[in-house]
Order: structure tokens, then sequence, then C-alpha cells
């Protein structure tokens, strides 16, 4: 009888242990812009590896997950809350890779928390390296979009501006909708120089173009994807936050317009 | 004139490759995958030009932009594996040179204009202006998601095994 209780006991520990590690593995997944059928496929390896029944509920800023070994009734659920991480293909990546490597290696619990670890500490890409490919980037959506060589200069110079200062403010935790707002006021103002000083022959497209580089579209991407497989919560959630930053950025765009007094109305 | 639109496709798809990899970096995209998300951009992008260009059918943007979009879903599902990421990964710094970018400042343009104007006529015109670019602009968008992330959907397999 007692050996019965103390078994249960360890059951139960080890069920707890598990169902913190794939809620904190999904909590991970969601918040560096996994889709909701990925974070579902990747948590379901994991729980099938390690060998107990599994369900999930993914849900816009919180993950639940409960197992249980035969009876869904003793299931222990946990829940995560996801963290503010930001979009990161790198950890999205890794932890995917993750979670075939613990299926098919068998690894244990133990060994899979101290990989998870490992790739929680990843280091985000160089904030300068990005800064410049970033300029680039939008120099070169302006000569997608018909932009001369002037314009394509004032982009890139109005861009490294307004992606620094997002940079800055987002180190120093400001508001992500504030941040969006400034830098895209900060780049069009910039970039509305090439109107207000006659520069080049296609200033208007060098001022469309200046603020593309915000425009959040993983999460528009991911809201698509996570219709398809109805998780539609999730979906509108996470296309009414790209919404909200679309606007954000279209304000500072206007306000920067508006304040320069360009008469293009 | 042959080799004019030969140039001017692989100047399309070159500043598309660079618009692609400049915008992978702010998702983090890993580096390895910076090459195919390139050349999957490149070859979208040189898809669309080429489906919209008088030369070939001059196809409407929103069905151009679909089947390129749709194209890059494929390219992606399938170069997914060599790299080692989720399809998503490539798919996703590819579309973005393909965003309407004009049609949304125009349709924000028109919207403040509509603001601006009261007299009937010409606020007529200005929402007329806003209804199509904001509708133009819309649908692709739409079309781009929804075709490139069909073939995630029916490559599952492949899809989900990218990583493995």
């Amino acid at each position: 009888m007692t050996s019965r209780i103390c078994n249960k006991a360890v059951d139960e520990s080890a069920l707890r242990g598990t169902a913190a590690f794939l809620a904190e593995y999904a909590s991970l997944l969601s918040g560096c812009g996994a889709t909701c059928i990925r974070i579902e496929k990747n948590a379901r390896r994991l729980a099938d590896s390690f060998g107990v029944e599994f369900d999930i509920s993914i849900m816009p800023t919180h993950v639940y997950v409960s197992v249980w070994l035969d009876n869904p009734a003793e299931a222990v659920v946990a829940f995560r809350k996801t963290p503010a991480c930001g979009i990161s293909f790198n950890l999205n990546a890794k932890l995917s890779c993750l979670s075939w490597e613990v299926s098919d290696n068998n690894l244990g619990l133990t060994a899979a928390t101290e990989r998870f670890e490992r790739i929680r500490r990843t280091k985000q890409s160089g904030k300068w390296e990005t800064l410049f490919l970033t300029g680039l980037a939008n120099a070169s959506f302006c000569r997608l979009f018909g932009g001369d060589v002037i314009a394509m200069l004032i982009v890139f110079i109005s861009t490294l501006a307004g992606y620094r200062l997002k940079q800055i403010m987002l180190e120093d935790k400001r508001d992500i909708r504030l941040t969006f707002l400034c830098a895209s006021f900060f780049s069009a103002a910039l970039s509305a120089g090439g109107h207000i000083f006659n520069i080049g022959s296609t200033p208007e497209i060098a001022l469309g173009t200046s603020v593309l580089y915000l425009i959040p579209g993983v999460p528009y991407i991911n809201s698509v994807s996570d219709l398809i497989y109805r998780h539609y919560l999730c979906g509108f959630s996470r296309f009414l936050d790209a919404a909200v930053l679309t606007v954000c950025l279209s304000t500072g765009l206007c306000a920067g317009m508006l304040l320069l007094g360009l008469k293009w109305f | 004139m042959c080799n004019d639109i030969l140039i001017n496709i692989f100047e399309d798809g070159l500043f598309a490759a660079i618009a692609a990899i400049g915008f992978s970096s702010i998702s983090n995209t890993p580096r390895r995958a910076y090459l195919t998300c390139g050349l999957i951009a490149a070859a979208g992008h040189a898809i669309r030009y080429v489906l919209t260009s008088p030369e070939f059918g001059e196809i409407h943007i929103i069905p151009a932009s679909v089947l390129a979009s749709f194209a890059v879903g494929v390219l992606a599902v399938l170069f997914a594996g060599r790299i080692k990421c989720p399809a998503e990964v490539c798919f996703f710094p590819a579309l973005l040179p393909m965003i309407p970018g004009m049609y949304a400042y125009r349709t924000i343009e028109a919207l403040l204009s509509c603001l601006y104007h009261t007299q009937e006529d010409v606020f007529g015109h200005y929402f007329y202006l806003l209804a199509y670019n904001c509708m133009t602009c819309s649908f692709i968008i739409l079309g781009l998601v929804v075709g490139a992330t069909v073939p995630v959907f029916l490559f599952k397999k492949l899809s989900f095994t990218a990583t493995r």
C-alpha cells in the first residue's frame, strides 16, 4: 500500500516536471513567433517522446498544457505566460530542432531541459549588422517601387536613423506602440527632406518607402496561418496586434508629413 | 528588347533578394538561411514581374501576386529541409518585397485628402482613390499570405519535418 502511494507520488512529481517543461517550451515558441500548428506539433512530439498523453490550449498571451499517464481525470495542468522575447526565427528553428532531437534520440526530461535552457540563452543577431542590412533592404524596396538612386540614398539614411531609434527605445523597454510611432515619425520627417528641398525625381516614393521596414509582416502572416488551422482566437489576436502597430506607423508617417507642411492635399 | 527584359528581370530579382535578406535579419533569421531567403525572394518577385509585364500577358497584380507567392511557398517548403529551418523562415522574407507599399501609402494619402476636402466632387474623387488603393492593397496582401501558406498545409509532412 505504502509503495503504491510512493509510486503515485513519484509519477505525479514527474508529470508535474514534464507539464512544466512542455508549458515553458510552448510559451517560448509562441513568444518567438511560431504558428499555432507548429507549437502544437512540436509540443506533441516532445510529449510522445516522454511517454505521456498530452493536450494544449494556446491563448494569445498564455499557454495551457495538460499531461496525464492513463487517466485523463488525473491530468496535471501547467500554464505559462508567453514571454515578450520578440520575433526570432533563430529560436523558432532551434526549438523545432530540439523537439526532433529529443524524439529521435529518446532524450530524457533532464537532458531536454538542459538543451532548452541553452537555447533560451541564445543571443539575438548583432544590432549593427541588422541595422545596416535593414537600411540596405529598405533602399532596395525603394528601387523596386520605382525610386531613383537619390531616393534610395534618402531611404537608406532615414531607415538607419529610424531603426536605430527603434532599437534604443526597445532597449529602454519603451512601449512598442510608442516606439513604432516615434520611429516612423523620425524616418518620415527625414525622408521628407527630398520633397522639401526638391532632391531627386521620385521624392514621394522615398517618403512612402521610408517607414516600410516597420510593417509587422510576421504577425500578419502567422495570423492567416492560424486562421487556416482554425485557431481563430490567436489568429485575430495576432492580426489586431499587427493592425495596431500599422496604425501607429501610419500615424507617425502622417504626423511627420503634416508637421513639415507637405502640400500633397 | 529581349536583353532589356532579361536585365529588368535580373535587376528586379537582385533588389528583391537584398530586401529579403535585410528584412529577414530583423526577425533574427539564422545566417545559414540568408542565401536561400534571397534566392526564393528573387524567384518570387521575378515571377510576379514577368506575369505583370506587358510582354507576358499583363496579368492583374492580384492574381499575379497569388501565383508568385504560391511558387514562393512551394520553394520554401522544398528548401526548408536543406537549411534545417521551418518553411515560414524562408517564405516570410521572400514575401516582403511583394508587399504593395505604394498602394498602402496612397491609401493613407487619399484618406487624409478625404478628411481635408469637404466639396462633394473632390471628396468623391479622393474617396474613389481611397477605396481603389485600399482594396487593391488588402487583396494583394491577403493573396500573398494565403498563396504562400497553402503549400505548408498541402505538404504538411515535408513542412514539419524540415528541422529534423
